[in-house]
């Protein structure tokens, strides 16, 4: 199990966009990708679950992958993360 | 199925001003200070009578406790001289506490109110009488902070029962949860489910504010149920009563037979039935819920099936040479 904490650093926050970005990368992978925030713990491969975390700008997120293939499935939507969602 | 520690929290705290503008009509309450100490936390879900407080013992004084004054407190105020009662008042105020509540229709003294306002902490009257009050107030705070778990999954009442589908992302919990829907039953939040623990031995469980009744169909995108199918279609809230775990059939697990023993699973100390549904092609997943709410529902009134059969069985061995075979003795002259 992987585990790591992130920081929305885009100005708009996850909005729709790129949640719709994050399912569809995660859907690739086979291993559980979890997020949570405030208490509330959801599943990072449902759309309405990264909606309703509502992080905006500056909030701290913590994933979590299980799986299989948990290493590469973490490099590629972390660094998705980092990079702001392209939207730097 | 498991359960990350991460989606169980707790509320810190709720201010003044959540409690009295969520209970105010229910509770009937009415505000007699300013509203300068709203922003004050209650951190507690106990309630307090400053009664000794008030005659001076604060050895034991849970002052940060929502503060009940009732025809005691009020009563021994009364009788005190202009400066015994002041003392008294400011002795109290001398802590740091949230907000006072008069029962009983008990109106506050002008000297209670001109301390409460320059302590910035609210004061608070209803008609209610003491007892009835305080379990009203307590009920509400215990709500407030009880513990809550956020579940992957669907929710949905299927005649009267509380049915939770869990299991692996794309393995059609919302597909079976629209399915229900369409045949009558009502859905109470897919995706993400809070459940609260409430009381003991009880779990409520409903959406969150933001989703309410959208779901995701894949392929589809997001749909809203209360627009599509009416407000026949959902409620917001339900008590949790089985969780049905879905999955792909998976040969090497070994899935109930008789039914004789029930498995369940543990939430927040909450032991909740729990079944294991494996999917195979041709296997309606719909009406194999809607009969697992029927066994639900025959269980609570006092029949359980597996039992029945097996108590029909050890009879049967027992006095083995009765009974023919045939489920009729013998056919009469009636052959339809």
């Amino acid at each position: 199990m992987i585990e790591q904490t992130v920081k929305i650093v885009n100005k708009a926050g996850l909005h729709t966009r790129p949640a719709a970005t994050i399912v569809k990368m995660a859907a690739k992978f086979k291993c559980e990708f979890y997020i949570s925030k405030d208490g509330l713990n959801i599943n990072a491969k449902s759309i309405i679950g990264v909606m309703t975390l509502a992080a905006e700008m500056g909030s701290e997120l913590v994933l979590t992958f299980d799986g299989d293939d948990e290493k590469q499935a973490s490099e590629e939507i972390i660094d998705y993360f980092k990079r702001g969602f392209d939207e730097l | 199925m498991k359960i990350d520690q991460k989606a169980i929290s707790r509320k810190e705290f709720i201010t003044v001003e959540f409690l009295f503008n969520n209970t105010r009509d229910k509770f009937k309450l009415k505000l007699y200070s300013d509203k300068s100490g709203f922003s004050k936390k209650i951190t507690d879900q106990n309630l307090f009578r400053p009664g000794l407080a008030l005659a001076g013992f604060v050895g034991l004084f849970s002052f940060a406790r929502v503060q009940v004054f009732g025809n005691t407190e009020m009563g021994y105020l009364d009788q005190l001289s202009e400066s015994e009662r002041r003392k008294a008042i400011e002795r109290v105020f001398g802590f740091d506490i949230p907000c006072i509540v008069l029962t009983d229709k008990n109106q506050p003294f002008p000297l209670l109110l001109e301390i409460a306002n320059e302590h910035h902490v609210p004061v608070f009257g209803s008609s209610y009488d003491t007892t009835k009050l305080v379990y009203l107030i307590s009920d509400f705070l215990d709500d407030q902070f009880a513990p809550r778990i956020s579940i992957h999954g669907s929710f949905v009442d299927v005649y009267g029962v509380g049915i939770l589908f869990v299991g692996k992302s794309g393995v059609g919990k919302s597909e079976v949860a629209l399915d229900l829907i369409e045949r009558g039953h009502r859905l109470v939040a897919d995706d993400i489910i809070i459940l609260t623990k409430k009381g003991e031995g009880i779990l409520m469980g409903s959406g969150t504010n933001l989703v309410k009744h959208f779901m995701e169909i894949r392929g589809l995108g997001l749909l809203d149920i209360e627009r599509m199918f009416g407000i026949r279609a959902i409620r917001y809230q339900k008590r949790l009563e089985i969780i049905v775990e879905l999955e792909v059939w998976d040969d090497k697990v070994e899935y109930t037979r008789t039914g004789l023993d029930e498995n369940f699973f543990d939430i927040l100390n909450i032991e909740v039935p729990y079944v294991k549904l494996p999917i195979l092609p041709g296997k309606n997943i719909t009406v194999i819920s809607e009969v697992i709410s029927l066994n639900y529902l025959l269980k609570h009134y006092g029949y359980d099936a597996a039992n029945y059969f097996q108590s029909r069985l050890n009879s049967k061995l027992k006095n083995h040479n009765e009974d023919s075979l045939r489920g009729v003795d013998y056919f009469e002259h009636d052959f339809e």
